[in-house]
């Protein structure tokens, strides 16, 4: 049996060539130092793909016009214990996923991971988080409730502050002037179709990225973590093993070149990206049972009595909506639109080679402040939650 | 002694003659109002400070151990220490507050917001013990646990969270009493006010114990012997201010939504701060939020100008900006006391057609932007003087620089005076808003004032 199988192997590996293929995959040298914090980005990729397969499963039934989408989605609550949970994993590991991504960003920025020769992963990175971002909001639309019908109200609204051609892209996306049949349809087809037609070859592309120059890029992995202010007391560079692809991938800073100590990725960092990966897919599954996706009632556009509460995700924004006066809410919306330019732009503004975050204030700094006042504006708008 | 007794004695006897039998409730009010005021922000300008070093502590010896910098390890047994000296003081006026002036003047109040924050007070206690427990092992642990680092910054970060909690419930108590809720423990801690009152303050307690230990500095690098000595505090009032700065730039937005919420659940005391009897006193603050900013925006480039450092003139330009920020914050909407007056005379219209208005002072747009501006050039003040700091050689800062730590310390008091004065003034006439008042402490019919058409 095993000769039969051993044989079966070889034959495929003939024509696919699979053994190469896996050899490269799993054989890469990566740094010892920070693996941990290293999981995140797998534990997103892990993440991702349950919203696919869980998206999947839900367009099997969802039926995406006003008069039957909540129609499809109440038949799973109330008849369709299975369905329900698929529901619920696809709420709760979109709302996971948010964080994790979040997180993994935060983490490149300050470890510095985005510096040369690894600017276009940063680029493509910041493109993933805006997609995630946007595949959240409009999954937010469909369930047709009220909360998900006074949220179209307020997201196809934000559009329309943009001088010039605000009323125009509030008038595309929602078809009407007011949110209706069409906006639904629309907002369907951009969560199921147009987003993720951009979102995964764009992971390719991150993926593709990070195995051409390497994992990590963190100063806690380099020469230049030890270096002393006045350039001293740099241990030795150790002997550097012939690692695929080869570092430095650029001719860059030469104390930024070769990590200090590397380890095969499997099975060293594969066993720890699997622990954190399986731990959230087991947190997913549990909120989903035991909390699952709430349903409100029907989306009632004549309703005057009910008082929308804004997803997690949207607080920040939220709140500063509710704090500016009416006459600043375009100032206030030039901040996430300036803020993703920031980002995308940030690599090639911090051209230093400089990795310690403690040496590098003058973007660690507002970087800080901007992660303190999301969390801030969250906090501060989560008394919503609560309808308070 | 006899003439000593003669002279003492008709005073005793005229007093035993004037005192009440009783506590005076509801006889002096102004009398109780400003002994309870007073005392409570003796108890604030404490309790401020300890809780707040038992927050921020931890946090810097957890910096110093990935650092690897010994000096942020005596800066957080520094504030270990200052939390054990100055912990019992704190309880003590907490204590005289409680058991002598709130029950003797305020009996019936006491007992009421005891009934209702019943389960908040609890919780609070608890976490006070743990905070007492958790301060004291920190601190004497520290050379026993050098060799489990690992142990000792657990311990500290337990003494974070447990301070946290124990200025957490005060606030549910608090709050409640500005913006009242259903009374049940949940609803109580779910208060409109409670959660922006929290972030409020103990983003301010960070903040206050960063510039207190900032102007301790200064005055012990003045005081200090050793070059060692020197070095240590120069570095350490430049870290109390940087820290002092990046804590109060966040507060603009969370005290903006704390009012917010103010106007939104309690509109009396709301339009009393921003246009009655408060006005004044509110824009005092604001003015002083900008003499802050602008103050320690002077320490940077000073202290960036002895050492030659760079940075020092594009702080200076900064300076220049906050100058005019708060010019433009500082001004008064209503030429009179408050805009309640200067409607009332008819005269609120602006000041070239003849009223007292003047419209460069309104909150919307103007302090709102001066608000955003004091945010981002106090952003860029930090970062400019952390760009130059690799250039400041420590332990080389002339009196000056001390002397402007030292007044951010009293500027930051002034602050917490004044904040602590418009949240409990803005109430008035109520102890609990709506619900009972300072009067003989009488219960009313519970009826929230309700938004008006507001200027």
């Amino acid at each position: 049996m095993g000769r039969r199988l051993r044989a079966a192997y070889d034959w495929f590996d003939e024509r696919t060539a699979i053994r190469s293929l896996l050899r490269k995959g799993l054989y890469e040298a990566v740094p010892v130092r920070g693996a941990w914090f290293y999981t995140l980005g797998s534990a997103t990729l892990v993440l991702i793909l349950l919203q696919l397969i869980t998206g999947i499963f839900l367009t099997l039934l969802f039926v995406p016009s006003v008069t039957e989408a909540w129609q499809s989605l109440n038949y799973l609550k109330e008849h369709d214990a299975f369905g329900s949970i698929v529901r619920g994993i696809h709420l709760w590991s979109a709302y996971i996923l948010l964080f994790v991504i979040g997180l993994h960003m935060v983490r490149t920025f300050f470890s510095g991971s985005y510096k040369r020769p690894r600017e276009l992963n940063w680029v493509t990175g910041v493109g993933l988080f805006v997609l995630v971002l946007g595949m959240a909001i409009t999954g937010a639309f469909l369930p047709w409730d009220q909360a998900a019908y006074w949220t179209a109200v307020v997201v196809t609204n934000i559009p329309a502050y943009t001088p010039f051609i605000g009323s125009f892209i509030r008038a595309l996306w929602r078809g009407a002037d007011t949110v209706g049949p069409i906006t639904l349809s629309r907002t369907f087809g951009i969560h199921v179709w147009l987003l993720p037609a951009i979102l995964f070859p764009l992971i390719g592309a991150h993926l593709a990225l990070l195995r051409k120059h390497g994992e990590f890029g963190s100063y806690i992995n380099y020469r230049g973590a030890y270096r002393s202010r006045e350039g001293v007391d740099v241990p030795p560079a150790p002997a550097q093993r012939p690692i695929e692809p080869p570092y430095p991938a650029a001719p860059s800073d030469e104390l930024w070149a070769a990590p200090l100590e590397t380890e095969d990725f499997y099975p060293h960092q594969t066993v720890k990206d699997g622990i954190i990966s399986a731990a959230l897919v087991v947190v997913v599954f549990v909120l989903a049972v035991v909390i699952g996706a709430p349903l409100e009632a029907i989306a009632d556009p004549a309703t005057t009595n009910y008082t929308p509460v804004p997803e997690w995700f949207f607080l920040p924004l939220d709140e500063l909506l509710v704090l500016v006066p009416q006459q600043l809410i375009p100032l206030v919306l030039v901040l996430p639109t300036g803020g993703v330019l920031l980002l995308l732009a940030l690599p090639f503004i911090d051209r230093g080679p400089e990795r310690n975050p403690f040496e590098r204030p003058a973007v660690m700094v507002p970087g800080a402040f901007a992660v303190l006042f999301v969390v801030i504006l969250t906090l501060l708008g989560s008394g919503r939650l609560f309808n308070l | 002694m006899n003439a000593l007794l003669a002279l003492i004695g008709p005073a005793f006897h005229a007093l035993q003659t004037q005192l009440p039998a009783q506590a005076p409730q509801g006889n002096n009010i102004v009398g109780a109002q400003i002994a309870i005021g007073s005392l409570f922000s003796l108890h604030i300008l404490i309790a401020g400070l300890v809780s707040g070093a038992a927050e921020l502590g931890p946090a810097i010896e957890f910096l110093g151990y990935v650092r690897q910098r010994r000096s942020y390890d005596r800066l957080a047994h520094g504030l270990g220490r200052f939390i054990t000296y100055y912990f019992s003081v704190s309880s003590t006026i907490a204590i005289l507050l409680i058991t002598v002036l709130l029950v003797g003047f305020w009996g019936h109040f006491w007992t009421t917001i005891v009934t209702i924050g019943w389960w908040p007070l609890f919780i609070e206690a608890w976490t006070f013990v743990l905070q007492v427990s958790l301060a004291y092992l920190w601190y004497y642990t520290w050379d026993p646990l050098r060799g489990f680092k690992g142990v000792h910054m657990a311990i500290g970060g337990l003494l974070a969270i447990a301070s946290f909690l124990q200025v957490f419930m005060i606030d549910v108590v608090a709050s409640y009493m500005l913006t009242p809720s259903a009374q049940n423990p949940i609803r109580l801690a779910l208060n409109p006010t409670s959660y922006p009152l929290t972030v409020h303050r103990t983003v301010g307690n960070l903040a206050y114990i960063g510039f207190a230990f900032g102007g301790f500095c200064a005055i012990r690098y003045l005081r200090a012997k050793t070059a060692e000595d020197k070095r240590f505090y120069d570095w350490a009032g430049s870290f109390g201010l940087l820290w002092g700065v990046s804590m109060t730039l966040l507060q603009p937005v969370v005290g903006y939504s704390y009012a917010k919420e103010i106007q939104l659940h309690s509109y009396g005391s709301w339009y009393k701060m921003m246009f009655g009897s408060l006005s004044p006193v509110f824009l005092w603050q604001i003015t002083l939020l900008g003499i802050m900013f602008l103050t320690a925006t002077l320490y940077f480039a000073r202290r960036l100008r002895t050492d030659q450092a760079k940075g020092s003139g594009i702080l200076k330009l900064l300076s220049v900006g906050m100058v005019l920020t708060t010019l433009l914050a500082a001004q008064p909407y209503a030429l009179g006391f408050s805009y309640e007056t200067v409607a009332a005379a008819g005269l609120n219209r602006p000041f070239w057609e003849g009223g007292l208005i003047n419209p460069l002072g309104s909150m919307i747009p103007w302090k709102v932007l001066a608000l955003m501006f004091y945010t981002l050039i106090a952003i860029a003040a930090v970062v400019w003087y952390l760009r130059g700091l690799p250039g400041v050689v420590w332990g080389t800062a002339r009196r000056g620089e001390q002397r402007i730590l030292m007044l951010m310390t009293v500027f930051t008091m002034l602050m917490m005076v004044t904040m602590g004065f418009i949240r409990e003034n803005s109430r008035g006439p109520f102890l609990i808003s709506g619900e009972m008042t300072i009067q003989g402490q009488q219960d009313v019919p519970s009826t929230q004032p309700t938004p008006q058409s507001s200027p």
